[in-house]
């Protein structure tokens, strides 16, 4: 690694690899190049982070929520992954470089700012409409990513989430935000 | 729902990711990244066991995936996946 500061973006597994999505939820065929083009244009290394889901629960999982996911057994294999996670970030903050996170935001585990919450979910996978609300609030990983770094005694990067399945899904706004996260 | 998932996916070396990136979009594949050069031996190792999980549960429902490899990590990447039953991955070829 060279001595010379670098930027650089730990990203969520999905934003280069649509395929990790539940099946449904991609909205490309391989990478959602708005961020992946942005992070380029500014300069940014690309770190991609581990998808917990997908190992987890498989590529046939069902859609989830928090609740869902926040399982002792679910965190400790989230933890295993964001020790590894924190080991880059380790090595990056030790060189002096500038670490952002981009998580997202409709996610049970890599949400940011928000993360989808539905208490009454369980049994027969049979919901008709998603009546699931967005919750202020870190997803599992994120969650874990965070208490990994505090006890290694490392900074949380800055961070926002991708919001491309929220309802009212601003495009323009999220270019905005991802501008003044990456500076 | 309509997804539009290539179900292709390169497994691909840290140092080949930037340069490759426009041609990896462009084919629609997505990518999983090997781990950056710098790391600590057990720490290497542990992140190509969770890659390995990854490519074996592609494997496992039939997408497929190519390996772009610079050689730092080809021979630990093969023995993570062969712990899941997984043949060496055929090698990306454009």
């Amino acid at each position: 690694m060279s001595d010379e500061p670098k930027r650089v973006a730990f990203i969520a597994h999905c934003l280069l690899n649509q395929n990790a999505k539940v099946e449904g939820g991609a909205k490309r065929p391989g990478m959602w190049e708005p961020v992946i083009d942005l992070l380029r244009a500014r300069g940014y290394v690309i770190r991609q982070m581990p998808c917990p889901e997908l190992a987890f629960g498989g590529a046939r999982r069902f859609w989830g929520v928090r609740e869902q996911f926040d399982t002792p057994l679910y965190r400790r294999h989230c933890r295993r992954l964001a020790k590894l996670v924190a080991a880059v970030i380790g090595q990056h903050a030790a060189a002096g470089d500038d670490i952002v996170l981009i998580g997202i935001d409709s996610s049970p585990t890599m949400g940011v700012d928000f993360t989808p919450s539905a208490p009454h979910w369980s049994g027969q996978p049979n919901i008709v409409e998603d009546d699931s609300t967005l919750v202020r609030g870190d997803g599992i990983f994120i969650e874990e990513l965070k208490a990994e770094l505090a006890e290694r005694g490392l900074p949380e990067p800055r961070s926002t989430g991708i919001r491309h399945w929220f309802a009212d899904y601003d495009p323009d706004e999220e270019l905005e935000r991802l501008g003044a996260l990456l500076r | 729902m309509r997804d539009p998932r290539a179900r292709r996916i390169a497994v691909v070396a840290d140092s080949l990711l930037e340069p490759m990136l426009d041609e990896l979009e462009r084919e629609g594949f997505g990518v999983i990244q090997l781990p950056p050069a710098g790391l600590d031996r057990e720490t290497v190792a542990a992140w190509l066991e969770q890659t390995a999980e990854h490519v074996a549960e592609f494997r496992r429902n039939d997408y497929e995936v190519v390996l772009a490899d610079d050689g730092l990590c080809a021979a630990e990447l093969e023995q993570a996946l062969a712990t899941f039953g997984i043949e060496p991955l055929p090698q990306y070829t454009g």
